[in-house]
């Protein structure tokens, strides 16, 4: 009962969200908040994009997507994976463990820290 | 407290009570937690009661008419069918379940979904506590994996919050002081 209110919550919210990334473009529009880590540093964070990265990707545009923010679009998959297995977490502890493996995780974290490096080097 | 269950001869657990109700479990499952002698029928269950009491009316009147069946053509009394569980010595089979316990949430997911959605460098510690977790659990520290996966949580939630909630409110600050200004 109390989960699937919080899902209802959760959809709902994500129905809003889409919207407005839907129909506000982050890139013309001032409305959408800016990378905190960016204006501080000047230097991109591994999220940099993702705001405009998710409205080209709303609107079907899956290379303009890859450009705005290259790892997103590699983590959608893998972070759908990832939720179906956490709601299965005690049913199926062995699907979880094998998406859970020490290597996985370690290739993730390569992954953010390699695209954090390069994205700034060659201006992605 | 933490429950076993026997459902058609397939053993789960442990788990928790709310757990429990939400497995979708027919009348037929057995439920064995510290305390009880051998395995109970989960509508004799005294925590359950109520709620799998529907479920032995409602559901289920094959099992009878099956046995009725199936007994070589001798009269069957009315006795309602009765799967015997699988184990008889609950406590012995128990200490390897109990050791089977599934890995604690490693909050991977919501790690990377921060990582990439949030623009606060804080989601990769959350990473790496994703990792420790897995890797205590892995090693048989249950213990270990469980304190790592609360801490991961929090930098989860620190890093939603700073990402989400504080990043917007400061980058609208210089835009909001200016129209003040105004």
């Amino acid at each position: 009962m109390r989960r699937s209110l919080i899902l209802i919550i959760v959809l709902a919210a994500l129905l809003a969200f889409g919207f407005i990334y839907y129909a506000l473009d982050p890139s013309q529009s001032g409305l959408f908040p800016r990378c905190t880590f960016l204006s501080l540093t000047g230097y991109k964070c591994p999220g940099c994009g993702s705001q405009r990265a998710i409205h080209a990707l709303l609107h079907g545009d899956i290379v303009g997507a890859f450009r705005y923010n290259a790892l997103l679009l590699i983590s959608i998959p893998w972070i759908a994976l990832c939720l179906y297995a956490e709601s299965r977490r005690t049913r199926n502890p062995r699907l979880y463990l094998r998406l859970n493996a020490p290597l996985l995780i370690w290739l993730f974290l390569a992954m953010v820290l390699l695209w954090w490096l390069l994205r700034n080097i060659f201006n992605w | 407290m933490q429950y076993w269950i026997n459902h058609n001869g397939v053993q789960s657990g442990p788990v928790d009570l709310d757990a429990i109700k939400e497995m979708g479990l027919t009348s037929r499952a057995y439920v064995w937690r510290e305390g009880l002698q051998d395995w109970v029928k989960i509508t004799q269950m005294p925590e359950l009661q109520g709620y799998y009491e529907m479920l032995a009316e409602t559901a289920d009147p094959q099992p009878a008419q099956a046995t009725q069946q199936s007994a070589n053509g001798e009269a069957v009394t009315g006795q309602p069918y009765q799967p015997q569980p699988q184990y008889t010595q609950p406590q012995q089979q128990y200490a390897p379940q109990a050791a089977a316990e599934p890995c604690p949430p490693t909050n991977l997911v919501w790690a990377i979904i921060s990582t990439v959605l949030c623009c606060i460098p804080t989601g990769i510690v959350a990473i790496i506590y994703a990792l420790k977790v897995t890797n205590k659990y892995r090693e048989g520290d249950i213990e270990g994996a469980k304190r790592a996966s609360e801490v991961g949580a929090w930098w989860c939630i620190a890093t939603i919050i700073l990402g989400i909630i504080v990043q917007p409110f400061m980058s609208m600050l210089p835009a909001m002081m200016a129209s003040m200004g105004n």
